[in-house]
């Protein structure tokens, strides 16, 4: 079938649509933490969490085929450095954001020396274990001074005072009321910013010469050594970046509550398998692939989440399908989405949306070597 | 001596339930190479199932039966329904189908029978989830100064004769024979012959009937079934399949009953060290530490690859 539209990259249209996109998402930032009720604030930073957690198992599973489940872990050293650093030290929750990352990057690198070694199942084992041992970890007796064992931490997030600070300009108040449970908007704009830094770090990782050696690593490792990728080095560096990315929306969660205990959230093993889900819906090995898997996690979780207590919140075309449930139906409803994709879509709703944009528009990639960052000298022959 | 026996006798009984799930693991992954993350919800529906034939009246012997019949089903079904078709697209494809599986029968488990722990005084007839073996306080016999109950006994002696059954299976008979040609190279054995796809179907159902017994027999020990039992089995049953080498039903069972002894040794002698929270640590550390040395586990075989 031939194409009925005709698109030329970097041409007008292709800048038209790419404006018209950033216009809707800047206008969609700016309008919700201001303009609407908390409830959905806070499905946003449920949202921008899984966003950024999915986006780095993106880089490591989407782009590298190295299968981790073990992410959850990364999301509970986020987690804890926040929580210690201002519990116990009281530093700002700002400063603890690029210690987390540091901290989960040593930690990945460090992970990354068996998966140097032990490949397919047995990798996938081995983080699976690192996800396990982790909450574990958190309560052993010898760490307890640090970790405050099965209690975990509290006074973790911002310690807004008694007094009501409010930034307004022209009465448009972009934090809200910054007092201890009024500073949704404070956090949205924070998990934010975490989710903008994921997807450049990503974008910028997967768009180099790194990425290409990521996917080629991907393909066919031993090709890929051979071609002159030093597999060490790039895998260490992913597994690294990976985990510090996932780091940080673990220090959102703690800066949102304010307290973190080892048996919560995506800090247990399934959390990890939670990104996973996320990241496989959405579009594995696509940049936007976890943006769209995560909002359609939460989007589904929140809508279904009452319909075994009160079957008369189902809408009635879809009642009889869901009402004999006597838990929340969100779980099953990804279980048979996933396998569906597989089926129809290997590379998620993302990948399936590429491939079928891609017979109705026709792109035109750029002529080699008249891109923006094309060289300044012409490469000669004896370089 | 008393402590050591009683320590190994714990050991042993924990690690021969991670042992039977382990099996399932291992016969699968021999059969299509794929890890099959749902093992131990396939194990847990299949107990919910034997749970509710109980609830009818079944006799605990008979609804074991039909509960592994079940098994056998749900598992061949899993095979030519899911996982072969997107076999063909990628072994990532398998894992996620897997991992569907895994949360999906998990829910479908709650949804049918709800998310508490059963049997409880408010919905079932049973006082207690029926055990295999008469565990009676007065049940045990005593070694040396140390215990070890009629039901232990009966697990590790239902574990080792499986393990027999299955080198029979896999050395002696023809069916036995057909899966170790396909686990060796599925390509040439379908050349010469052999039904692969009828060879794997058996794999499946036989893996999930295996583990459908591993569920029973933990929900007996447990006296209740509920959403959570076997998920930590399944880790520990993988770690077991892990350390044996995936490919080696021996080596599975003996990895099971080390990790088992492993770790109530550890946590008793070490207890101030180690303590209950990291002996799941400890057991994980062994496993990476033999995994650096010997990638395919200790009795697997090492993957030649052709480039």
């Amino acid at each position: 079938m031939k194409p009925m539209f005709t698109m030329r990259s970097g041409g007008p249209g292709s800048w038209a649509l790419r404006l018209c996109v950033a216009g809707v998402l800047v206008a969609l930032a700016i309008w919700i933490p201001t303009s609407s009720a908390d409830p959905t604030i806070g499905y946003c930073l449920d949202a921008f969490t899984l966003m950024a957690a999915a986006l780095s198992l993106n880089l490591l599973l989407g782009y590298t085929g190295q299968i981790s489940i073990g992410h959850s872990a990364f999301f509970g050293i986020g987690a804890y450095t926040t929580a210690i650093g201002v519990s116990r030290w009281h530093w700002s929750p700002f400063a603890t954001l690029p210690i987390a990352f540091v901290v989960a990057f040593v930690v990945g690198v460090a992970v990354s020396l068996p998966a140097l070694r032990i490949k397919g199942v047995y990798l996938a084992l081995v983080t699976l274990a690192l996800g396990l041992v982790y909450p574990q970890f958190l309560k052993w007796k010898k760490i307890t001074w640090l970790t405050g064992g099965t209690r975990g931490l509290d006074k973790a997030g911002f310690n807004f005072g008694k007094k009501n600070r409010t930034y307004s300009i022209f009465g448009w108040k972009p934090f809200g009321d910054m007092r201890a449970n009024g500073a949704l908007p404070f956090y949205f704009w924070i998990g934010l910013g975490i989710v903008v830094v994921a997807y450049v770090v990503c974008r910028g990782l997967v768009k180099s010469r790194v990425g290409r050696s990521l996917i080629a690593i991907r393909d066919n490792e031993t090709a890929a050594a051979v071609m002159g990728v030093n597999i060490a080095v790039t895998k260490g560096l992913v597994f690294g970046i990976s985990a510090g990315l996932c780091a940080l929306p673990g220090c959102l969660a703690t800066i949102r509550t304010g307290n973190v205990v080892p048996d919560s959230g995506y800090i247990l093993v399934l959390g990890a398998i939670v990104f996973l889900i996320v990241m496989v819906i959405g579009g594995a090995g696509s940049l936007w692939g976890p943006i769209v898997g995560a909002v359609l996690y939460v989007a589904i979780s929140v809508r279904t989440s009452q319909w075994s207590k009160n079957t008369s919140k189902i809408p009635g075309i879809i009642r009889p399908f869901f009402s004999w449930s006597k838990v929340p139906v969100g779980d099953g409803i990804f279980a048979v989405l996933l396998i569906l994709l597989m089926f129809v879509a290997p590379f998620g709703i993302v990948g399936w949306c590429k491939v079928t944009s891609a017979k109705l528009v026709r792109v035109v990639p750029r002529p080699a070597g008249t891109g923006t960052l094309s060289p300044k000298a012409p490469v000669s022959a004896e370089a | 001596m008393a402590l050591f026996l009683q320590r190994l006798f714990d050991g042993l009984s924990e690690g021969s339930i991670y042992a039977l799930l382990a099996l399932g693991l291992v016969i699968i992954y021999r059969g299509t190479g794929h890890l099959n993350f749902a093992q131990g919800e396939m194990a847990l529906f299949c107990t919910y199932i034997v749970y509710q034939l109980g609830e009818w009246g079944v006799a605990i012997g008979f609804a074991l039966a039909l509960g592994m019949v079940a098994g056998f089903a749900l598992g061949a079904v899993t095979e030519v329904a899911l996982v072969r078709p997107v076999a063909r697209r990628s072994m990532f494809a398998v894992f996620i189908v897997t991992i569907a599986l895994f949360r999906g029968l998990n829910w479908l488990d709650g949804a049918i029978w709800g998310d508490q722990v059963l049997p409880n005084s408010a919905t079932s007839k049973q006082t207690q989830f029926p055990s295999l073996f008469s565990n009676q306080p007065k049940d045990f016999w005593h070694i040396l100064g140390a215990n070890i109950t009629i039901q232990s006994i009966g697990i590790l002696t239902l574990v080792l004769s499986l393990t027999a059954l299955l080198f029979l299976l896999f050395n002696k008979t023809k069916l036995g024979l057909a899966m170790r040609a396909v686990a060796s190279n599925s390509d040439s054995a379908r050349l010469v012959g052999i039904p692969t796809h009828r060879v794997l179907m058996v794999s499946w159902g036989l893996a999930t009937s295996i583990g459908a017994l591993g569920g029973v027999v933990f929900a007996g020990v447990n006296h209740t079934v509920n959403l959570g039992l076997m998920f930590t089995v399944f880790i520990y049953s993988s770690a077991a399949a892990t350390l044996g080498g995936f490919d080696s039903p021996g080596g599975a069972v003996i990895g099971a009953l080390t990790i088992g002894v492993v770790q109530n040794m550890v946590a008793g002698y070490a207890d101030q060290w180690v303590g209950q929270q990291m002996k799941i640590g400890v057991a994980f550390i062994v496993i990476v530490g033999v995994l650096l040395v010997k990638p395919s586990g200790l009795f697997g075989t090492a993957k030649v690859e052709r480039v």
